[in-house]
């Protein structure tokens, strides 16, 4: 009878057993980068809007304040999404003919929003509220980044869950001072906020990273 | 050239090296697959409809997911405790039950771990209860009974495959050097490891197999403990107990040894193994069955007196699942599992094929009733009367149920059809010994 394994197959099975070990490690390590790479969470990536609305302009160049059009950041959970009023009261008196502010004067004459499409959209199941973050000093720029500078609205921030969370488990380091909070390109300074603040914020963050705090 | 095989063991080798194996397994065969097509289609139903489809409800989060998997998770634990055992104790009984006891076990793990991960409602997010570097940087709540099912499940899966399959190794070199055709050759081949008998593999075959064997022993105990601690943990008046643990893993005990009779008894008796497992061996079993069975009925009285000690809400909560809607239930699970194996008593009764099964059957029916019994009747009557209500499985839980029996009866039939159903190298050395004795 012949041999039914050749001599090599010891060889090549030992080899296929690492393999195969390394093949489970290399999986492990390449999901780990992919679920931290930049596309995966969609940053850098403008949306399709219906309006080639530029922060860049409008906030950047001609400096008018976040709140204006975005008017309930302070007081609610949406920050709010300028109606076609909101635009009109500008642009009824600039760029009148635009063909690309077409969307807007329909919209404003026929009552109807105009559709624009989330960049940061979160999943059902958080519960995220603008007015409580920007009232305690977490900037738009913190999770926004610098939207002056943005011809196209993108994510800079991953959103995830791990994110929010290097945040709420010590707050301090990331807050501002009242008066920097609608500001851009501000550098925060270790001892911006007084000292009891800070340690109410390191006691606080017991509160802050239980479940029922975001998943409500 | 035909390999030196001894005489002994070739009626056990030509087993599964038959060409045919007649119609009756066919037919077994098909009514097994049956129901795992019925399994999966409930697995289906539970995953793109939701768990909706189960009749849990507050206070009954826990159903028939729960009651099946402490159920299979008790066969295996009984079976491979005592495979575990067997081994230890070099004892002449692991000659004849050892492999297919571990065979039980395993498959019964496959069965009892079917149910947590479907349990959580998004079966696919199962691996969120495994401690990875995930991207919410949360690690798995340790309190969690999910996260202790997964390391209960998870070990019990490696110990009892690695205690099933490194006893198989030099019986699968037996098979590949008398496999007929070059492929089946081929497969035992593969399977073997190289396996070629010199005395360095045996070697290291008889410390492993000793290693995986010691091992098996506590981890079974802690991990039936832990099945049993997830009741014994809350709050609910009849599971905040102490006794739980023992409870669990005396009548998993009884359980997994009943399997183990009831697949000794139909393997011999279909098989024609009476060489193999002979009388002497099924007498044994037979009373060890007894033996755990009377354990079990000690622990029912020993369940009373504990309540009757406690007092209060403890003892109303295990006489109301005496007393009350599920009343049934309780004493169902006492005459099965406790009264029914007193038949074994009698000599006649131990070596009786139909007694056999009558008696594996009923301490497997008995303590899946008793499980029932805990995790439905005990939690009825729990400390807010507002949600007193009642549970019953529907359709599907039913379907799932039957569908892992299925996948229980498959397993088996392949595991017969393909492996050798007993110890050949075993067998071997106890021949060996009673020659030179």
């Amino acid at each position: 009878m012949a041999q039914l394994f050749t001599p090599a197959a010891s060889t090549a099975f030992r080899v296929l057993i690492v393999l195969a070990l390394l093949g489970a490690v290399a999986t492990g390590v390449m999901a780990y980068f992919w679920a931290r790479a930049d596309s995966t969470w969609n940053i850098g990536k403008p949306a399709e809007q219906p309006v080639p609305f530029r922060h860049d302009l409008h906030n950047g160049a001609l400096g008018i304040d976040c709140r204006y059009c975005h008017s309930t950041v302070e007081r609610a959970a949406d920050a709010g999404m300028p109606s076609a009023q909101t635009c009109m009261s500008c642009h009824s008196q600039v760029w009148t003919g635009a063909s690309v502010l077409e969307p807007v004067r329909s919209s404003f004459a026929l009552g109807q929003p105009i559709e624009w499409t989330s960049v940061h959209r979160l999943p059902d199941y958080v519960y995220f509220n603008h007015a409580a973050h920007v009232t305690k000093g977490v900037a738009c720029e913190t999770c926004h980044g610098r939207v002056d500078q943005m011809p196209k609205t993108v994510k800079t921030q991953t959103l995830s869950m791990g994110w929010c969370l290097d945040c709420h488990r010590d707050p301090a380091a990331h807050l501002r001072p009242r008066q920097a909070v609608f500001s851009m390109g501000y550098e925060p300074h270790g001892n911006d906020l007084p000292e009891d603040v800070r340690v109410f914020y390191r006691e606080a963050s017991r509160r802050l990273t239980s479940c029922s705090t975001c998943h409500r | 050239m035909e390999a030196p095989t001894h005489a002994v063991t070739r009626r056990i080798a030509e087993i599964p090296l038959s060409g045919h194996f007649g119609w009756k397994w066919w037919i077994a065969l098909l009514i097994s697959t049956g129901l795992v097509l019925l399994l999966g289609y409930t697995l289906a139903a539970v995953t793109f409809i939701g768990v909706g489809v189960w009749g849990v409800n507050i206070p009954f989060v826990w159903g028939f997911d729960l009651i099946n998997y402490a159920w299979w998770i008790g066969i295996a634990n009984g079976a491979s405790l005592f495979a575990a055992t067997l081994v230890l104790r070099r004892h002449d009984l692991r000659t004849a039950v050892n492999r297919f006891a571990e065979g039980v076990a395993f498959f019964a793990v496959i069965c009892a771990g079917i149910f947590p991960i479907f349990h959580l409602g998004r079966p696919w997010l199962f691996y969120w209860v495994f401690p990875y570097p995930a991207t919410f940087e949360v690690w798995p709540q340790f309190r969690s009974t999910l996260t202790w099912d997964f390391w209960a499940i998870s070990t019990h899966a490696i110990v009892t495959s690695l205690l099933w399959y490194v006893g198989l190794i030099p019986d699968l070199a037996t098979l590949r050097d008398r496999a007929r055709t070059k492929l089946a050759q081929r497969i035992y081949g593969v399977f073997a490891l190289g396996w070629r008998g010199s005395v360095w593999h045996w070697a290291y075959h008889q410390r492993a197999y000793r290693l995986v064997a010691i091992l098996v022993l506590p981890l079974i105990l802690i991990m039936q403990s832990t099945v049993a601690f997830e009741f014994a943990v809350t709050l609910v008046p009849d599971w905040h107990e102490t006794r739980q643990p023992l409870h669990f893993v005396a009548t998993g005990l009884a359980q997994g040894l009943s399997i183990v009779l009831l697949v000794a008894v139909l393997l011999r008796w279909s098989l024609r193994l009476e060489r193999y497992i002979d009388d002497e061996d099924i007498d044994l079993l037979g009373k060890l069955v007894l033996a755990t069975a009377l354990v079990s009925g000690y622990l029912y009285l020993d369940e009373i007196a504990a309540a009757l000690l406690t007092g209060g809400k403890a003892w109303e909560a295990i006489y109301h699942r005496m007393t009350g809607d599920y009343s049934g239930l309780y004493w169902t699970a006492i005459v099965y599992s406790v009264l029914i194996p007193q038949l074994f008593w009698l000599k006649l009764a131990r070596q009786s094929v139909i007694a056999g099964v009558f008696v594996g059957i009923s301490i497997g029916v008995g303590v899946w009733f008793d499980r029932f019994s805990i995790i439905i009747g005990g939690l009825q009557t729990d400390y807010l009367p507002s949600v007193w209500r009642t549970y019953s499985p529907t359709l599907s839980e039913t379907g799932l149920f039957l569908g892992t029996i299925g996948l229980f009866a498959a397993l088996l039939l392949l595991f017969v059809r393909f492996l050798p159903v007993v110890s050949m190298f075993e067998s071997r050395h106890d021949e060996h010994e009673e020659k030179s004795s």
